[in-house]
């Protein structure tokens, strides 16, 4: 069984799949905004930050 | 700056092939001869073969536009340092000293060097799905000690440096050679930047040497980067970057060679302009 989070800035059900990873990014289907994965085990999430790129060695 | 003799900021890969002896031999000539050069290194491969021996192997992470770079925990920051400060920034300060070039080795933490913010949060493709990793120990270079490389110059070292850079939290950071080398080359007014690797330079068909693009300009690097493979995306990055913050010309070119620097110098290379 799917499980299932609330987006928490339009407040619609996402349905998040059962591999989901800490700190996967998710677009909410409703309002397309980022969401992060802060925890699989119970399953939350958060707005996620924006970030520009860049990277080390 | 009538009188003064140009300032060369020259990076030196850390890849398979690239031939240090003849890279040192060139840079002593050049010392020699009265130029102001900064010696920046990577040792990338070398940090790989000793995670390897240490048991902890090297993991690589892409990022959504599709540049790759280590995963950088704290284990693996040490490491890191173990190769970057301690092997390879001595090996060259000796091959240097040994030639006759009062060589002083330097990683970024040192006097604050190199410093920048740290990450505090990147995205990274794994196993097809955008992660976002928190604790990565990686940042970028916004500002360079330039009092510090002066005084060295001035009083007749030749600076060789390498990363981590320093945290504005004073933590030591992993970041690009390349674009550290860039933030030099800019913050000294460099007359030119040599990128130094295992490759001609930028190859229209990799692996081909034959198809090497001799020059691009700064404004149209975007249009070459489907020819850039793996790290030669974040060197041409770093070349377009010090472009347009002033520095004349960067030449990408081929540390495996005879006089490796002077060769690029001469235009020998893809140069950036």
């Amino acid at each position: 069984m799917a499980k299932v989070v609330e987006c928490p800035e339009c407040g619609c059900e996402i349905e998040v799949a059962d591999d989901v990873l800490q700190g996967e990014i998710l677009e909410c289907p409703d309002c397309a905004v980022e969401l992060e994965v802060v925890s699989v085990e119970p399953l939350a999430v958060e707005l996620a930050p924006e970030e520009e790129e860049d990277w080390g060695e | 700056m009538s009188g003064q003799q140009e300032t060369i900021v020259v990076k030196v890969g850390g890849s398979e092939g690239i031939n240090y002896e003849l890279v040192c031999q060139d840079v002593a000539e050049l010392v020699r001869a009265g130029t102001r050069l900064v010696l920046v290194h990577g040792g990338s491969a070398e940090t790989n073969r000793v995670a390897e021996a240490l048991g902890y192997p090297p993991q690589f992470i892409t990022s959504t536009e599709g540049f790759q770079s280590r995963r950088t925990d704290r284990a693996t920051l040490e490491i890191f340092e173990m190769v970057y400060c301690g092997k390879m920034n001595k090996m060259l300060v000796e091959r240097l000293q040994a030639l006759g070039v009062n060589a002083i080795g330097l990683s970024g933490l040192d006097g604050r060097l190199l410093e920048g913010p740290r990450k505090k949060a990147i995205r990274a493709v794994v196993g097809g799905k955008v992660v976002l990793i928190r604790d990565d120990l990686s940042g970028r270079v916004e500002r360079v000690n330039v009092r510090l490389l002066e005084l060295l110059l001035g009083a007749g070292y030749t600076p060789v440096i390498c990363p981590p850079a320093i945290s504005y939290e004073s933590e030591a950071i992993n970041t690009d050679g390349d674009r550290a080398a860039a933030a030099i080359a800019v913050a000294l007014g460099a007359g030119a930047l040599v990128l130094l690797s295992n490759v001609p330079g930028l190859l229209r068909a990799f692996p081909d040497e034959s198809t090497l693009i001799r020059s691009i300009s700064a404004d149209a690097v975007e249009a070459y980067m489907s020819y850039a493979q793996g790290r030669m995306k974040v060197k041409l990055l770093g070349a377009a970057e010090a472009v347009r913050a002033g520095v004349p010309r960067v030449i990408l070119a081929d540390g495996r060679a005879e006089q490796p620097v002077c060769r690029a110098l001469a235009g020998e290379g893809t140069v950036i302009a």
